[in-house]
């Protein structure tokens, strides 16, 4: 251990100085210059030894306070200059000075000696780097939150409004509105909670568009993510509370390619930058005409079609992204029917606009590749953390 | 909707590939959701049995020979029991491949070399158990050495199309091939329904005493004799998935199947009084539909009834009393058009739904009745039935009115031009009427589109025909608008803090059973009422929740592994309306509220604390003041009120060990949870020009009575001008201080603005401090010192 040795260094050359001092200071008394140079040379020479045997900056220093300290040995020959003669005394003190400046200079050579090579041993050092280390603290967004605000950065960066609202609706925003009047069989798909007759937990996002229209004139440009409950039982495709992002601008000229236009921007920001995307025609008593948005699945690059039909033949090439089709269902949109407009109190001989939804947990699965639907509302230890 | 290819082939001429249909039904809007293959099948011919006689060396074979066209014959060795000299049936010839992977080779059955085998449906890839019991009987009308898998197309596979609920229309085969006809731009074949009449429906009545029977077609035929339909129906309704079970019900199956109007075929023999009312039903009425069911039905229900009560469910289900048995041998066809809404509550009431109600309750049109019941009548006929005339009774078939499409509708609502030549050319392939004589062009819906109404619908089906793909993809400009996105900009900021700060969000189900209201209130704590699901469909959804407590300690205690456990919900939470005089109907309250729960590590409550007060000072820009509080699902001695200015936003706090006990989490766990509403907007805060002269720190510890508070403290010291900070950084209770007292040391930071502190004035401000402590506190010193 350095300290100790630093010790044993200092007992050695406190023995030393105590069996010398009194005979140099003896000598220079009696026998003058030759006598002073002899005592330099033998102080110098064990100098050098104790300098040599120091291993460290501490040794070091110990030397340097026991040679050229206050009280060291240097200090004692210099005292012995007052027992020289008056004319001696000059030529003394220059061949003292002389040698504490070698001694100086030869310490801060072994002082360079020892910090090289103590940099040098700790070059040498290693630390095992895979040896874990505290645990980080830092959390996750739940993956829904996490696709809401991307497609809200999306929307956002082209001028469109996010907003919110609640989950519990009335009837008649949630469906008569929307232009669903009851016993319409567009309600099959879309059974929901009832709180009283006339209140049920929203089955889509879509009544925040009614809301939004009622309370701001077009143009109008928002979208609405949130929760949306259907009375169903859970199982891995489908959740009985899951989340929607709702998209609707309404303004004068704004047609089928606008809608077309934010879309594919969407799911190529969603999906990658070469996703394709298809429309296809389909029914929603809100929307004429009424899109389905097909995404070409990203993890077989649309390749699915044919696996199908060849299954009989060929059983390993199904997509389990996308189940085999190439393909996947995202969601739906259209154009805003006249009479959800006329119902809001907007003209639809001046303004048009579409409307979308789509789910945020099929996005997260699709983007993650997920099959069950269930590890949303689970969360499970590291389930966030996994997929942030 | 099963639909087999094979039998779309009878409508339309399709491309051989599968592939290319169901591709272009999708750009139809008719999704495929599933292509069912079938089996390869090869070298299997029509046959008939010229001869037949038992096998010389065995009791259980008999050997025939078949004529198997062009002069050929085959001898074959059969265990079947079911077969006759004169039979037309298929025959596998060697090298034949079956269903099952099954192959025929040359076979000697006891000493005699037989060349193929007779076959059974099941062989065929067809549900044995729906087909004779033994070999394929045939029509003899097939000729011989017919290929008989492609004469019924038994490679073909079966499509499951997904038809939108506004198209009852394309619920039905030739609905699907008349589609298919116009987008490929090939002849539809309609099917027959060519009758020679054989006098008149005269001697049935029919009475409509509902306003929801809109028009009900009736049409008598006699000399009905009861045996299995011939082959090609069968094959079709089987692939359709439909069982076949004798001539006469195939016949209503295959016409609802094949056009999509639902038929009822009455045993007249039993339809007591020749007369049928069609009525509301009665409450109570009781009644035994045709599944052997008795129901018990009340006025959401129609039935048709004759003197003896009712004998079919309308739109639903026929009557067991006037079923078609073995024994019948007149019918009479019903083919009637209901009110939709009124089958479809009907059903749901009845929880009985079948084929017929799923297409009646989309509201079919009325022409389809006459049409329905003439194809049936057409395909008895052919059954040897003898066909009166129809009558109708209700409402007569009307063409679906005019729709005018103005100029630049089109372009409008696809932001693209369709010429009129073009637009003209594709709605008359659907069926269209146009008119180009006017101002605007006018377009008249065929019978089976009745929901065409308004032009955004005769838009749509122009974009179905010339395809979405057409449509120019265009990132529009959007406009400035008042509309903005503080809330969620808001509830973004919130969570994503949260998550920096370590907390993992985590979101639950907002429905939940009532035994996490039960649990909180046996341990004491007071909630709100939650608001109540009327309609659940399991216990485990009847309330919304009133917390996003309770989720958060039962994943603290599922996950206890997991320490430190540190999660947060951002959601919201409902309480049922409180009854309130003034108010009609009072709402259920919902607000947003976000819970942050910390289980485990050393002082879940302090770090907890810490973290939410960073997160007030982000989110408002401003520090949260912190008091005394009490909050239900906290410790009532160890909670804290979070004021933003004199704005309650929240608590944090030890959660409340009674509910620590009921979740089995350490009592130590804390929770905090803010009203998301009420947090103000986030303030700029000012600049504070820092010092130029060094600061000075001084420790300073003092005993005060154990209910003091070290915020108070710090305010107090705070009061001092020449104070920066003053934070709190140990608390001692013990012996050494005193019962009721606790001693708290404080680490003071002086700084001036305008000088270098000496050491007198750091003293003397010291001394000021002590005094106010002193005063305010009773506050002792108990050690000064430097800094440690």
């Amino acid at each position: 251990m350095p300290p100790e040795r630093g010790s044993n260094t200092r007992k050695k050359l406190q023995n030393a100085r105590s069996s010398r001092i009194g005979r140099s200071h003896l000598h220079m008394t009696t026998t003058g210059m030759t006598e002073l140079e002899a005592t330099l040379a033998a102080l110098s020479a064990r100098f050098d030894e104790a300098v040599a045997n120091a291993s460290d900056a501490r040794a070091l220093d110990d030397a340097r306070v026991a040679f050229l300290g206050r009280s060291g040995e240097v200090t004692a020959v210099r005292r012995a200059i007052g027992a020289l003669p008056p004319a001696e005394r000059p030529t003394a003190g220059k061949l003292i000075n002389a040698a504490v400046e070698t001694l100086e200079a030869r310490l801060a050579q072994a002082l360079a000696r020892v910090e090289d090579a103590a940099l040098a041993r700790s070059l040498e050092d290693t630390i095992d780097v895979t040896f874990p280390g505290p645990p980080a603290s830092l959390g996750a967004l739940h993956p829904v939150r996490r696709v809401a605000i991307d497609v809200a950065r999306y929307f956002t960066r082209h001028g469109f409004a996010v907003v919110l609202g609640p989950e519990i609706e009335t009837d008649a925003n949630n469906f008569d509105a929307l232009n669903i009047p009851p016993d319409h069989p567009a309600r099959e798909g879309l059974d929901s909670f009832y709180l009283r007759p006339d209140l049920v937990l929203r089955t889509h996002t879509s009544p925040m568009q009614v809301r939004a229209m009622r309370t701001h004139p077009a143009p109008i440009a928002i979208i609405v993510p949130g929760k949306a409950y259907r009375r169903d039982a859970n199982d891995a495709r489908h959740l009985f509370m899951f989340h929607q992002v709702e998209g609707l601008m309404v303004g004068p000229g704004i047609h089928f390619g606008h809608l077309k236009g934010m879309l594919v921007g969407m799911c190529r920001e969603l999906f990658g930058a070469s996703t394709d995307v298809r429309f296809r025609p389909s029914f929603f008593p809100f929307t004429e005409p009424s899109a389905e948005i097909d995404v070409k699945c990203p993890a077989c690059a649309g390749l699915g079609v044919t696996a199908v039909l060849r299954q009989a033949q060929d059983d390993n090439v199904q997509c389990r992204t996308c189940g085999g089709s190439g393909w996947f269902e995202l969601g739906g949109s259209g154009m805003v029917h006249p009479s959800v407009l006329r119902g809001v109190g907007y003209d639809p001989a001046v303004v048009t606009g579409w409307a979308f939804g789509c789910g945020l947990e099929r996005v997260a699965m699709k983007q993650h590749d997920m099959n069950d639907i269930r590890a949303f509302i689970e969360n499970a230890p590291g389930f966030a953390e996994g997929l942030a | 909707m099963r639909v087999p290819l094979a039998w779309l082939r009878d409508y339309v001429d399709l491309p051989q590939s599968p592939d290319e249909t169901v591709a272009r039904l999708a750009t139809l809007g008719f999704p495929v959701d599933d292509v069912e293959t079938r089996p390869a099948l090869t070298n299997v011919v029509v046959g008939r049995i010229a001869t037949l006689e038992p096998h010389p060396n065995a009791d259980r074979l008999q050997l025939c020979t078949l004529d198997v066209g062009a002069g050929a014959t085959l001898l074959i060795a059969t265990a079947a029991t079911n077969v006759a000299a004169g039979q037309t049936v298929p025959v596998a010839r060697i090298g034949a491949q079956l269903a099952g992977g099954l192959t025929i080779a040359p076979r000697k059955m006891r000493g005699i070399d037989s060349q193929g085998m007779l076959i059974s449906a099941e062989e065929v890839a067809l549900p044995g158990a729906w087909f004779e019991d033994g070999i394929m009987q045939l029509e003899p009308t097939i000729t011989v050495g017919t290929d008989f898998i492609a004469h019924f197309r038994l490679t073909e596979p079966v499509l499951e199309v997904d038809v939108t609920p506004n198209r009852p229309d394309a619920l039905s085969i030739v609905g699907l091939a008349r589609e298919l006809a116009a987008s490929f731009g090939v002849p539809l074949r309609e099917p027959s329904s060519q009758v020679q009449y054989d006098g008149d429906t005269e001697d049935a009545r029919v009475t409509i005493e509902t306003l929801d029977c809109k028009r009900f077609v009736f049409q008598r035929v006699s000399g009905v004799r009861i045996r299995p339909a011939p082959a090609w129906m069968r094959v079709r309704l089987a692939l359709a998935g439909q069982r076949p079970l004798n001539n006469v019900v195939d016949i209503s199956n295959f016409a609802m199947l094949e056009l999509g109007q639902p038929l009822h075929f009455f045993d007249w023999d039993h339809v007591a009084g020749k007369h049928l009312i069609v009525r509301d039903a009665k409450d109570g009425e009781r009644f035994t539909t045709l599944d052997g069911q008795e129901r018990t039905l009340d006025e959401r229900a129609i039935v048709t009834a004759d003197e003896a009560g009712p004998t079919s469910l309308a739109g639903i289900m026929g009557g067991q009393r006037s079923e078609v048995g073995d024994a019948t041998a007149e019918v009479l066809i019903e083919a009637a058009t209901w009110t939709g809404p009124r089958i479809r509550r009907a059903s749901i009431a009845l929880k009985l739904r079948t084929e017929a109600s799923t297409r009646f309750e989309k509201s079919l049109p009325l022409a389809l009745a006459d049409i329905g019941a003439a194809r049936a009548a057409h395909l008895l006929e052919q059954e040897g039935g003898s066909v009166a005339m129809p009558h109708a009774t209700g409402k007569p078939a009307s063409a679906p009115g005019w729709v005018g499409l103005t100029p630049g509708v089109v372009r409008g609502l696809l932001g693209f031009d369709v010429p009129d030549d073009e637009t003209e050319r594709v709605l008359v392939s659907l069926g269209f009427a146009v008119d180009r004589t006017g101002p605007e062009l006018r377009v008249q819906p065929p019978y089976w589109r009745n929901d065409v109404l308004i032009p955004a619908d005769v838009v749509e089906e122009i974009a179905r025909m010339v395809g979405y793909d057409r449509v120019r993809a265009e990132v529009p400009a959007v406009q400035p608008q008042a509309i903005d996105s503080a809330e969620f900009d808001r509830e973004t900021e919130l969570a994503t803090i949260c998550a920096g700060l370590g907390y993992t969000e985590a979101i639950s189900l907002s429905l939940q059973p009532g035994g996490v209201a039960e649990r909180w209130r046996a341990s004491g704590i007071e909630i709100p009422t939650p608001p109540e699901i009327l309609n659940p469909l399991s216990e485990d959804q009847r309330w919304m929740r009133f917390s996003l407590a309770p989720a958060l300690l039962e994943f603290a205690a599922r996950d206890r592994a997991a320490r430190p456990y540190r999660v947060f919900e951002l959601g919201h939470v409902f309480a049922a309306a409180e009854h309130d005089a003034c108010q009609a109907a009072p709402e259920p309250r919902e607000t947003v509220e976000l819970t942050a729960l910390h289980a485990g590590g050393e002082s879940a409550f302090g770090r907890l604390k810490s973290d939410v007060l960073a997160l007030l000072r982000r989110v408002t820009g401003r520090e949260a003041h912190v008091e005394r509080g009490t909050y239900p699902s906290l410790h009532p001695g160890k909670t804290a009120a979070l004021r933003a200015g004199e704005t309650l936003v929240g608590y944090v706090g030890v959660v409340d060990p009674r509910l620590a006990k009921a979740y089995d989490v350490a009592d130590t766990t804390a929770l905090a949870t803010l009203f998301v509403a009420a947090l103000p907007r986030y303030r700029m805060p000012p600049y504070v020009e820092p010092s130029k002269f060094p600061p000075v720190d001084r420790d300073l510890a003092v005993v005060v009575p154990l209910e003091a508070l070290a915020g108070d403290l710090v305010d107090a010291v705070r009061s001092e001008p020449l104070v920066r900070r003053a934070t709190p950084f140990d608390q001692y209770r013990g012996p050494q201080v005193g019962a009721g007292k606790k001693s708290l040391a404080l680490r003071i930071v002086l700084q001036s603005y305008t000088a270098t502190l000496t050491d007198e004035e750091a003293d003397a401000a010291m001394a000021r401090i002590v005094a106010t402590l002193r005063e305010r506190f009773g506050a002792e010193p108990r050690a000064a010192g430097g800094p440690s």
